[in-house]
């Protein structure tokens, strides 16, 4: 891994950071660095916020069964003496599963990782507009993963409302949650500080040439996702602020008076305040925060896809105009969360309008990405597959966005397992596949070396079987009734019949649960056993495949001049089936015409060898 | 998928039913549709031969504008025609004249439930009398409310009748689920919510709570029986006669029991 060590030509005051390993690895300001640094905590996360799933699913499937192996080594706040989960911890968990992988996995992989390394390699620039500001973006996120931890070792565990944390629930005072606002508090101050600077870097830095129609799809969704973050972030920030001074100083934002709380804190009957006003607030940040978790995939895949399509990405502009259109709507459907809690009904039909509305454009999107790989001379590497999966999983989720939309029938699908569906069938079928598609793809510009291609496919497919077989089910248990954040169904009558449906979910959680572990494989074999990475090795045309692989400290050897869109796919203006965005119309035509003259010649002796 | 539904018992159930089942049916017409050309075209368009060149095609706009048109009136009738069921389950102006009142408390991990007395008018409340012991704070001093029936976990209507349920919660926010009825509405401190429903068939119906309300959420399990109109009556005469008898047996003095039938209670 030595991607991070600066390059001799960056000049004498790079010296003095060549020679400390700790400004190299840990402290660094290179983009590139920190990529790989929210890279390697967040796959952390992945891992534990996975196991955490795990015990879930057991719970679930056997319920008040002692956790093989491992249950009887763990503290006995958190099992019985059976070695099984206690409702406690149990509702820990949910809680610390969904917060986890939204706010220490999705989000640092997709804005962390791939905004990080994606957006000066794609528009040329050397690195972000403010690297220190960007190294502190980054150490924030394990600070406050490790201060959101911290709860499971406190008196009462961690917090237990959610990873919603509604009030009054999340407001009754206990050291997990208050360790939870916290940590949430500091890792929307690291999405600001890192919006900011994308933002900025964008506006600034491009190469000259790289007009804004020039951008390639990932540096347009990071560049709105990074607008919507700044937009959304300070009022989380503001909720949380309200929701850390009622559960330290009592200030009532969101308890009303005369809560009759079996805590031994009475100091909630001060009252005044109103829950859904965290509701509002909270959805306010979190439905645009459900952007933030699809535009950059979606952006990652029209890459990959027009990549290995070898075809220009179909309707570029109204690609670039959906995802305008998906984060302005997506400011004001925020109400869809709220359709049972107790809101203005007539609100309702405000919010299930525009909710329909946003589908629109996610048809856009789909449709164009089929246009894209119409006629296409279709490569199905591991990146290209995981960027198909997307597709076909973000067309599942989104379509039963449609039944929550609805407001009668999300009376009955609220708060079941339907939505448990919807979440994973988006953030695991859309933006981790996602992911995966742009790690694989990019993992070769990062390291300098390929994956192998065997490892990768082998991680795929379990994963897209087991993936599927485990959550669209959950659909089904929705329609059911089953409701979500159970401890045990089969307290219900009308849910005993669901129960060898969880028992098949679990077995196909556990399968995609280690399969994972594929993927860790093959990027340890890659670092070590892996092949060399040639600049360009997937023949794609944007500027990040004009860099060494991987490219040092300052990214390109030499000077930039952008002539054209990132998507010159199979142009019949030139001789070979890309067209790199630096390469001079004049050369292309000079290649074509040489091109031309060798077939002619080629084609001379043999009409002549025919007399 | 569909089958999974439990059993329809409400008078509003048949339209989100139908509902549920025309979107089911319209995205699954959708995904078989996008898939089926999805998977035509990783077929068809595999490379098969390393120099082949794909197609150059930047993009049509003619294509574009009728794959906006369409989804637009699609999701928009959709949305049009949800709206007219919506009002008709929640908005307290289309809500029929109710035959029944009652009032739901959550309390983490229960539904409190209260009748009116045999005088059929809920008795004043005070919020500042809640207590565990009072979960509705029923003002002592009010005469109407010194007879009112409270449960715990167990609501009985009859059937064919329209019910109102006042809804609130005492601590933290629940939801009140009733799968069989398609009512789900959350139960929120502070602030009181009308729920109503109209259930055609007798026998006993789980509710559930579907917010997370702590770690005993889970266990919040009520049941709601549905009777014809006689079995009724005797029921809730009952239940006046025990709460009387053992109102009588606390302050050790003999009341005769008071037992009128619930005649239909006037709007409070
Ligand atoms: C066609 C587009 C979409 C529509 C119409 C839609 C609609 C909805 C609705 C109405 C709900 C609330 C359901 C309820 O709680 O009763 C919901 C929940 C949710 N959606 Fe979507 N959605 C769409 C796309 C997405 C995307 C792209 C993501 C994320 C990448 C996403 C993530 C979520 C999450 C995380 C929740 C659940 C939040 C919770 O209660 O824990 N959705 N969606
Ligand atoms: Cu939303
Ligand atoms: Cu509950």
């Amino acid at each position: 891994m030595d991607a991070a060590l600066p390059h001799s030509h960056s000049g004498a005051s790079e010296h003095a950071h060549r020679a400390s390993f700790v400004r190299t690895y840990i402290f660094s300001t290179d983009h590139k660095m920190i990529a790989k640094q929210f890279m390697v905590t967040a796959l952390v996360f992945l891992f534990i916020g996975g196991a955490f799933a795990l015990f879930i699913r057991w719970q679930l499937a056997y319920p008040g069964t002692g956790i093989p192996l491992i249950g009887h080594l763990l503290p006995d706040t958190w099992v019985n003496p059976d070695g099984a989960i206690i409702p406690a911890f149990y509702t820990q968990l949910l809680t610390m599963h969904g917060t986890i992988m939204i706010f220490a996995v999705i989000i640092p992989l997709l804005v962390g990782m791939i905004g990080n390394f994606c957006i000066p390699l794609m528009i040329g620039a050397d690195d972000m507009a403010f690297p220190t500001i960007n190294m502190i973006s980054f150490w924030m996120f394990p600070v406050a993963g490790a201060i959101m931890m911290a709860g499971f070792w406190v008196e009462g565990g961690t917090a237990a409302a959610g990873w919603t944390g509604y009030p009054p629930l999340s407001a009754i005072a206990s050291t997990g949650q208050t360790l939870w606002i916290v940590g949430l508090f500091i890792v929307g101050f690291s999405s600001i500080l890192g919006g900011l600077n994308y933002i900025t870097t964008i506006l600034n830095m491009r190469a000259p040439g790289m007009t804004f129609f020039r951008m390639p799809m990932t540096v347009w969704a990071v560049f709105i996702t990074a607008i919507i973050i700044i937009i959304g972030t300070p009022v989380l920030a503001a909720a949380l602020s309200m929701l850390f001074m009622d559960n330290f100083v009592h200030t009532s934002f969101f308890t009303p008076a005369h809560l009759v709380v079996p805590a031994k804190d009475m100091h909630l009957t001060a009252g005044g305040g109103q829950p859904l006003l965290w509701q509002h607030l909270f959805w306010f940040y979190s439905h645009p925060a459900v952007y933030i978790m699809i535009l950059p995939g979606m952006g990652v895949v029209s890459d990959v896809l027009a990549t290995f399509s070898r075809k220009p990405l179909f309707g570029y502009k109204a690609m670039i105009f959906a995802i305008l259109a998906i984060s302005f709507l997506g400011i004001i459907v925020w109400g869809h969360h709220m359709f049972q809690s107790g809101m203005n009904p007539m609100l309702g039909t405000t919010f299930m309008v525009a909710t329909m509305v946003i589908a629109v454009p996610s048809a856009i999107k789909t449709f164009n990405w089929l246009g894209t790989m119409w006629r296409g001379q279709l490569d199905f590497t591991t990146p290209m597959l995981n960027a198909t999966a997307f597709v076909s999983m973000f067309v599942i989720g989104g379509l039963s966005g449609i039944f929550m939309a609805s407001t009668p029938v999300d009376v009955y699908i609220h708060d079941t397992y339907f939505i448990v569906g919807h979440i994973h069938y988006v953030l695991f079928g859309g933006s981790l596949f996602a992911i995966f598609a742009g790690l694989t793809y990019w993992w070769p510009k990062m390291t300098g070396k390929m994956m192998s291609e065997t490892l990768g496919k082998w991680h795929f497919w379990v994963t897209f079987i087991s993936f599927n077989g485990t959550f669209f089910p959950m659909h089904i248990l929705g329609v059911g009734g089953m409701m979500r954040r159970i401890y045990d169904p089969t307290v219900y009558d009308f849910l005993k019949p669901f129960q060898p449906m969880n028992e098949f979910i679990t077995i196909n959680a556990m399968i995609l649960g280690f399969a994972q572990f594929i993927l860790v494989a093959a990027l340890i074999h890659s670092i070590r056993k892996g092949k060399p990475a040639k600049r360009n090795p997937w023949r794609a045309n944007s500027l990040e495949w004009e860099a060494p692989s991987p490219p040092p400290h300052g990214n390109f050897d030499h000077p930039l001049q952008v002539y054209r869109g990132p998507y010159e796919f199979s142009s019949p203006e030139s001789v070979r089936d890309f067209l790199p965005q630096t390469t001079p119309p004049e050369d292309v035509k000079r290649h074509m015409a040489e091109h031309l003259e060798r077939l002619k010649t080629a084609e001379a002796p043999q009409s002549d060898s025919t007399h | 998928m569909l089958t999974w539904l439990p059993e329809n018992i409400s008078t509003f159930g048949n339209g989100v039913d139908h509902l549920f089942s025309l979107i089911y049916y319209i995205t699954l017409a959708i995904f078989v549709l996008v898939n089926a050309v999805y998977v035509v075209f990783i077929i068809r368009y595999r490379r098969r031969r390393k120099s082949d060149k794909a197609f150059h095609y930047h993009g049509n706009n003619t294509l574009e504008l009728a794959w906006t048109a369409l989804p637009f009136a699609l999701f928009a009738f959709l949305a049009f025609y949800s709206d007219g069921i919506w009002r008709d389950i929640k908005y307290s102006t289309h809500a029929p004249n109710p035959d029944y009142i009652v009032e739901v408390m959550g309390q983490t991990y229960m539904w409190h439930v209260r009748y009116p007395g045999s005088d059929g008018v809920l008795g004043h409340r005070d919020p500042a009398l809640v207590a565990a012991t009072n979960p509705f704070g029923i003002d002592p001093a009010d005469p109407n409310g010194t007879d009112d029936y409270v449960a715990i976990n167990q609501m009985h209507f009859p059937i064919n009748k329209n019910v109102l349920v006042r809804l609130s919660s005492m601590d933290v926010i629940h939801s009140f689920f009733v799968p069989n009825l398609r009512i789900k509405q959350d139960a929120v401190p502070g602030q009181w919510v009308d729920v109503w429903f109209n259930g055609r068939k007798t026998g006993e119906y789980e509710i559930a709570c579907a917010e997370l309300c702590g770690s005993g959420h889970y266990l919040m399990r009520g049941v709601m029986t549905f009777q014809g109109q006689t079995d009724f009556d005797a029921w809730i005469d009952q239940q006046y006669l025990n709460a009387a008898n053992a109102a009588a047996q606390k302050t050790a003095q003999a009341l005769p029991a008071s037992a009128p039938s619930p005649t239909t209670p006037s709007h409070p």
